[in-house]
């Protein structure tokens, strides 16, 4: 045996072992994220993952490490589904890595084990995490612990169209003066609904379309509970105000009474909704913040700012004007590995950095995150996002981040949609309501 | 003989164990769902014990003290705590600069502890410190056991005294994941909804199943019936298009005629009408689309049982009772309803459990609106257990309401066997082995 031969050998073992050890440094994670409610412009809820993916992997790289990340991405456009196939998916052990969901959510998906608090993976003390709106995070966060990770923030204002506003006797200055106006209390919707007959009088617009609000459930019917003076949750007791509900369930059935919304309204096709409200169809209505982006970009709604102006949704009697946040968060599922957890929260945290926050924020028309953002010119040069944020944001509140809420909500809803059709009066509505929320959750409600 | 038992034994197994997995344990999970109050918040598979602040509410009422001494968070650094970060492996300036520094410090919060953490000199990584603060955790508040043992070892090992039966008090609160329950019967039987409910179901089979599924599908037949041949073969291939299309353009299709923007409302437009959407414009209007629609497909079958049924009838009772000066009337009245008592029992029999069970059209015409006016009994299981806005999926009350239909269907069927007298439509054959 001469020492080429054992040379060789040496030379291919240590190969053999070098490459090993390359094998090792380098990893392959995919990464998988599900985003409900998505449209055509919500696309950086997934995307700034993406991104983000991007960055680490860089970071990775100068640490040496051979991280590959592959994200893969599945929007959801509509709720039902979205949570129908989160729910069942996440039973089956298969969910993504990470969602993007409703901060509702967040109460029965912990309690049942489908998320993971997201504070055990991150730094919510570091940039860009520390400068997220205090209030928001509270959102995200249910038994005093951080779940998700605000994605970001919304606010959900009414609609009047300016031409039929002057036309039945507003002058430029007293549409100026608007949502001041409705912010002091002085225009309520007692206005609201006789400007809507007034427009409908005038042969402005056709009968029904006066007042053309959501054509489905939504976070946005609570906001006329509040308006009526209604209480969500106290204390971490669901509240059911029978007085404020009352009210509320009567403001649509007058509605629908005196002819301003139509008895069909809800479960007409959305997309003849979109095109009605942006073609001047419809007087006053009411939708989110990222309704600006549908109306200018699918819509065709060019002159927005000339022909629509917002306000928080009005008072009613007993209740102020308000508006509701309903931020969508980023969540880490339970049920993986805990490296690949800790990537998906790192990715979290970059895509929530002011500059790529505000590409979701901008094409999307939702509402920034953190201060930061609203310094990042692209953000601040933009006058819907700057106005909305300014006008709305600080009289924001949100839906509690409780188990039971859901029940709660579909037993709230159901009414109202008889009372609204006329399928059963105000009062009785009310006593179903009551009495199946009674018979549900128990001690769980405070009636009163 | 016996060996030809044993074969068909055999032979019959994989359709057994078929019938088992897909039809039997259904049924039997619909059951065992039925009597839970499983739904998204308590998960499918089963909980954990969690003292969180949510639960110390309904705990507070049984047990005050106790109730506010556990919802103290505290983070202590004690010599266990500091003995099990140097185990970790970690940077051993860590485990001393904390033993040095902070020892018998107390923190009412992760974030606090952690924030010190942070401030070491050796400064631990992110993860790192959230391996660190959990070895200081002194507190059951927010943990998750994965039983009652690990609970109630925790609280002894955190010095709560507590008594046998304070201790299942507190594990009966803290339980996160469903019970056995009998609430969906009574949830039920005490709603008006689901009274409500009930009635639209037995109005649409009643409506569907008289008017198309046996009326207007025996009206077809007779009619096909005295066409000439290739006639009659088009007319029920054109019945047969409803029942062949996709269910999602069938329906599509219907909407397109009926909503604001359809064929209907252009028409009326000319003369004058503003657009509706007729669909749902009432309940009443909700109503006779939901029929028309599964009326429509439905037909085709009773369409195509009555036609052979008929077929099967002796030609030369027809042209005797020509002969005799019999009007058409006269022969549908005595040869052909007499002949077709039991096609009609078949078809009623059938289409009443498959109308009971369906909804996919109503879901995708009304989704039960307007108003819940066309929410039938399975639509709304369907609602219930696994499709609403709020995400709250009640998979044990749905359930319940799913084993309602099961046990109708099953009596329905021994009714209807009752009445076809299935006894003599299987009697045993003469020739026995």
């Amino acid at each position: 045996m001469t020492i080429l031969p054992t040379l060789k050998s040496l030379t291919i073992a240590a190969a053999i072992l070098a490459s090993t050890s390359a094998f090792a440094l380098a990893k392959d994670v995919t990464i998988s994220v599900w985003a409900g409610g998505t449209g055509p412009n919500d696309t950086y809820r997934l995307d700034a993952i993406e991104i983000a993916a991007q960055q680490l992997q860089r970071e990775a790289a100068l640490k040496g490490e051979d991280l590959k990340i592959t994200v893969e991405k599945k929007p959801y456009s509509a709720w039902e589904d979205f949570k129908q196939a989160l729910t069942l998916a996440a039973e089956a052990k298969t969910a993504p890595n990470i969602v993007v969901s409703g901060h509702e959510d967040i109460a029965p998906w912990s309690q049942s084990g489908l998320i993971v608090p997201i504070e055990d993976y991150v730094d919510l003390d570091s940039w860009p995490l520390n400068g997220i709106y205090e209030n928001l995070l509270k959102i995200a966060s249910y038994n005093g612990t951080v779940y998700g990770i605000p994605q970001d923030a919304e606010s959900r204002p009414m609609f009047f169209w300016k031409p039929y506003m002057k036309a039945i006797g507003y002058s430029d200055a007293d549409l100026d003066a608007l949502p001041q106006n409705v912010q002091d209390g002085k225009y309520t919707m007692k206005n609201l609904l006789e400007d809507a007959k007034k427009m409908q009088d005038r042969g402005l617009v056709q009968p029904g379309y006066g007042f053309y609000p959501r054509t489905s459930n939504g976070p946005d019917y609570w906001q006329f509970y509040t308006s009526f003076g209604g209480t969500m949750e106290e204390g971490g007791k669901l509240v059911f105000d029978k007085a404020a509900m009352t009210r509320t369930y009567q403001f649509f059935a007058d509605a629908v009474k005196s002819g301003v919304t139509k008895k069909n309204h809800i479960g007409m096709p959305g997309d003849q909704w979109w095109k009605e409200v942006a073609t001047g169809k419809a007087g006053i209505w009411d939708g989110g913040t990222w309704h600006y982006a549908r109306l200018v970009n699918q819509e065709g709604l060019t002159d927005f700012f000339g022909n629509v102006i917002f306000t928080l949704i009005p008072a009613g009697e007993g209740g102020k004007a308000n508006t509701l946040t309903h931020p969508l968060v980023y969540l880490l599922t339970a049920g993986h590995d805990k490296e690949e957890t800790d990537i998906a929260a790192q990715l979290i945290t970059i895509a929530s950095e002011p500059r790529i926050n505000a590409l979701h924020a901008v094409k999307s028309a939702h509402l920034g995150i953190s201060e930061a953002e609203s310094e990042v010119d692209f953000y601040s040069a933009d006058r819907w996002t700057r106005e909305a944020t300014e006008r709305l944001l600080p009289h924001a509140n949100a839906m509690p981040n409780n188990s039971d809420f859901g029940t709660y909500w579909n037993i709230m809803w159901k009414n109202l949609e008889a009372s609204w059709t006329g399928a059963k009066t105000v009062d009785a509505a009310i006593g179903d309501a009551e009495s199946e929320l009674k018979s549900t959750l128990g001690d769980k409600i405070v009636i009163r | 003989m016996k060996s030809s038992r044993t074969l068909g034994l055999v032979m019959i197994a994989p359709a057994a164990v078929m019938i088992v997995l897909f039809f039997l344990m259904p049924v039997v999970l619909t059951a065992v769902f039925s009597m839970t109050n499983m739904t998204t918040a308590t998960g499918i598979s089963g909980g954990v014990y969690q003292i969180a602040p949510n639960s110390l509410i309904t705990l507070k009422s049984a047990m005050p003290e106790i109730a506010a001494e556990m919802a103290e968070p505290r983070y202590t650094i004690d010599e266990a705590g500091l003995k099990a970060v140097e185990g970790l492996g970690l940077a051993p300036a860590i485990a001393a600069e904390l033993r040095a520094k902070h020892a018998g410090e107390v923190f009412a919060t992760r974030r606090d502890v952690e924030r010190m953490i942070k401030d070491l000199t050796e400064r631990p990584s992110t993860r790192e410190v959230k391996q660190i603060s959990e070895q200081f955790n002194r507190s059951v508040l927010n943990t998750r056991f994965d039983s009652k043992e690990q609970l109630f070892s925790s609280l002894d090992g955190l010095g709560f005294k507590l008594t046998p039966e304070q201790k299942e008090t507190v594990a009966k609160t803290t339980y996160t994941g469903w019970t056995w329950t009998t609430d969906n019967f009574s949830r039920m039987a005490s709603s008006p909804d689901m009274a409500r409910v009930l009635f639209n179901t037995v109005l649409y089979v009643a409506l569907v199943l008289m008017l198309f599924n046996v009326g207007y599908a025996l009206l077809l037949a007779i009619w096909t019936h005295y066409m000439p041949p290739t006639r009659a073969s088009i007319f029920r291939g054109i019945w047969l298009l409803p029942r062949i299309t996709p269910v999602v353009i069938y329906v599509m299709l219907w909407k397109w005629l009926a909503w604001d923007s359809g064929f209907i409302s252009i028409l009326m437009g000319r003369f004058g009408y503003p657009p509706k959407n007729y669909l749902l414009d009432t309940a009443y209007n909700a109503w006779f689309f939901v029929v028309l629609i599964n009326g429509f497909i439905g037909a085709s079958m009773g369409m195509l049982v009555f036609s052979s049924a008929m077929k099967a009838i002796p030609k030369s009772q027809f042209y005797a009772s020509e002969v005799d000066g019999a009007s058409r009337w006269q022969q549908i009245r005595y040869i052909i309803l007499p002949q077709m008592r039991w096609p009609i029992l078949f078809v009623t029999c059938y289409q009443t459990l498959s109308l009971l069970a369906s909804f996919n059209e109503i879901l995708l015409a009304t989704n039960g609106g307007p108003g819940n006016a066309t929410e039938v009994w399975a639509l709304s299981a369907y609602h219930t257990a696994l499709r609403n806005y709020a995400g709250n999926l009640e998979y044990g009350l749905g359930a319940a309401m799913a084993l309602v239909l099961v046990v109708i269907g099953v009596v329905l069927s021994l009714l209807y066997l009752r009445v076809f007298n299935y006894g003599t439509l299987v009697a045993k054959p003469l020739i026995e082995d």
